[in-house]
């Protein structure tokens, strides 16, 4: 029991932390455990979850997509665009994840056919999309959200969002893809080593063009969730996402060198950020102090995972 | 004749951005009369000092495999420390004193960082990026301090006609290019670029290098801080953000390899001065500014693909090389 609780800890050392400042913060602060505030953590965390789940894939491969920031922008802006103009949610739905597919797969043909370096391509491409969006919504928040839409931002089941019950399906399904299918596999062996996988006959090339492509997808879809989560389409809406998003994955444990992490790890990294930032908001700390925390803690999170995984193999 | 251009374009790793340069240059002056006028080039350089100038420790940096992101915090750090001390002390001395120090223990704290845990610089300065963000917040209360109005001369003074910004320049890429290229620390900082653990099995002095290619990042971002608040007026709570991401397409638009090894700083200041010049030539257009992210991103791309495409070139004309050598010994035993 000790054994295996060790185990636990020493796989998922974010876990432990989190049920800490958890118990921590309801105790310290008499709003932090309530409906309202849960209800309010869920949904602001929603869009991240879903695009830190696209980064991990990425990470998992070894290659990163600094370009999900601003996907998340653009798809949100052109969703809220054909929102507006046609009245259709789902038609909405579908633009943001076309343009958060048409963006990823243009990163995965370059990176996986050209061979050009991850972090430059989505650099660009981040650069792009975020003036795409600009240019499109003339820098202001798109306006004529369906009402449908606002509803959906505040609807919930026996207390959870709906927003984030979708970010939870879109959890599932990558969780179900990455650990049940050949594609999975194919991932974490490229990300492990790249060239075993190449001759074992592994097609690297397609697999890094399908990874970056789902990354977008899960952009755009963050993209439409956060139209709903925040009542219209904002084009800096991605603009500061990177760094949380980043950071939620490597404290999660999965590192960017490939191979090694998991979904649910960044699951667990992405409350382990939303629960601290709810928590110090409650407690006043002002919100340059809370930026020096999750610095340190992004630096010694990921520390302490490199430690722990040295030591397990 | 053909070859030994494109040997030299191949070799100059910075000749490809300054043709660019040459070439842009070229087609706005066709496109409007204003463009090619002394005045309208200096204030380009004006406005292309302070990425340039961040560009050339960048390009250090780069140079080893390394990355900062942390470089606009470090621009915002130094800018509210100097005003803060100057609206406290009212002394310039200590202010510049301090904020260049400052400046340069930030970056090689971060070189320290990446020595001592060996965790990538990327996560590495991406942590110290919040940090040092958060602190100069923390330290500034979150105000705008305005600079005292003698600071502008900085930004907008000039010195025998010539503008403090540029001369400023100069001086940081004369002695960038010294150091990288005439001394112990540049010859290192290159080999460890092209391989690590070659460079720590050959005992160069791998941790010392680090830290010092971080603190020259440092450092050159607390000089780029003092010419951006001398010309913003004051402290300003956007300063630096982003910025470090037009100081790396500088970098790599300049020719230096994100991977390490190889690169010049004249490159680096090249492609910084090529991003102010299509600014300007959107500017000529009246193009909207946000189209400048895209145009932006466009050529970044473009750059990179076109470079790729060139590896790839010369790859496939090296194999050419190596078979026809191989065939070669045949051919000589047949005629004998």
């Amino acid at each position: 029991m000790i054994k295996a609780l060790s185990e636990s800890v020493q796989t998922r050392p974010v876990a432990p932390v989190l049920i800490a400042l958890f118990i921590g913060f309801s105790l310290f602060s008499p709003y932090f455990l309530t409906t309202g505030n849960m209800e309010a953590l869920l949904t602001a965390n929603s869009v991240v979850l879903i695009a830190s789940v696209g980064m991990t894939l990425v990470f998992l491969l070894g290659g990163i997509d600094l370009s999900i920031s601003t996907v998340i922008s653009v798809s949100a802006v052109v969703s809220g665009l054909v929102m507006a103009g046609t009245g259709s949610i789902w038609w909405g739905a579908m633009a943001a994840m076309s343009v958060g597919l048409s963006v990823g797969l243009v990163n995965g043909l370059l990176i996986g056919l050209l061979g050009l370096t991850p972090f430059i391509t989505t650099m660009a491409t981040q650069l792009i999309a975020r003036g795409v969006a600009f240019v499109l919504s003339k820098g202001i928040a798109v306006q004529g959200t369906p009402y449908g839409m606002l509803d959906f931002g505040f609807l919930t089941f026996h207390g959870i969002p709906a927003v984030t019950l979708t970010a939870l399906l879109v959890v599932a399904v990558c969780m179900l893809l990455l650990t049940l299918t050949d594609w999975g596999r194919h991932v974490m062996l490229i990300g492990s080593n790249r060239n075993a996988a190449r001759y074992s006959g592994i097609n690297v090339r397609w697999v890094e063009v399908s990874v970056y492509s789902v990354s977008g997808l899960l952009g755009g879809i963050a993209g439409f969730i956060s139209i709903a989560t925040l009542g219209n389409a904002i084009p800096g809406v991605g603009d500061t996402l990177l760094l949380i998003i980043i950071g939620a994955v490597v404290l999660g444990g999965t590192t960017m060198e490939g191979g090694e992490g998991s979904i649910g790890r960044t699951v667990l990294g992405v409350g382990l950020l939303a629960v601290l930032i709810s928590g110090l908001n409650l407690l006043g700390i002002p919100f340059y102090d809370q930026l020096i925390i999750q610095g340190l803690l992004i630096f010694l999170g990921t520390w302490l995972a490199m430690k722990l995984s040295a030591r397990r193999h | 004749m053909k070859t030994f251009s494109g040997d030299a374009l191949t070799r100059q790793k910075w000749l490809p951005i300054a043709i660019a340069n040459a070439v842009f240059s070229v087609l706005l002056a066709f496109a409007s009369p204003a463009f090619l006028s002394l005045a309208n080039f200096q204030s380009m350089l004006v406005q292309s000092a302070v990425t340039a100038i961040m560009a050339v420790g960048m390009t250090f940096i780069i140079i080893t495999a390394g990355i900062d992101i942390s470089m606009g915090a470090i621009l915002f750090f130094s800018s509210a420390l100097f005003a803060q001390l100057m609206i406290d002390t009212q002394s310039y001395l200590l202010a510049f004193a301090a904020a260049l120090c400052c400046a340069t223990l930030l970056g090689g704290i971060n070189g320290l960082l990446v020595v001592r845990f060996r965790m990538s610089p990327l996560i590495t300065t991406l942590a110290t990026y919040s940090i040092y963000r958060g602190m100069a917040i923390h330290m500034t209360g979150a105000q705008n301090i305005p600079v005292p109005r003698e600071m502008g001369f900085l930004g907008n003074g000039r010195v025998f006609g010539v503008p403090v910004p540029i001369l400023i320049l100069l001086v940081i890429v004369v002695a960038g290019v010294y150091v990288l290229n005439h001394t112990r620390l540049g010859v290192y900082a290159r080999a460890m670029g092209s391989s690590t653990r070659s460079a720590r099995e050959s005992n160069l002095p791998t941790a010392p290098v680090t830290i010092m290619v971080y603190a020259i990042g440092g450092f050159v971002t607390g000089v780029a801080a003092l010419i951006l608040l001398a010309r913003v007026g004051g402290l300003q709570s956007g300063i630096g953000i982003g910025i470090e991401f037009t100081v790396i397409a500088a970098v790599i638009l300049g020719g230096t390899k994100l991977t390490g090894g190889s690169g010049t700083v004249i490159g680096s200041v090249f492609g910084a001065f090529f991003l102010v010049l299509i600014e300007n030539g959107l500017n000529l257009m009246n193009a909207s500014p946000y189209i400048y992210d895209i145009v932006r991103g466009t050529v970044l791309l473009a750059a990179v693909m076109v470079d790729r495409l060139s590896v790839r070139r010369q790859q496939k004309a090296l194999l050419a090389v190596k078979a026809a050598r191989f065939d070669q010994p045949q051919s000589v035993g047949s005629t004998t």
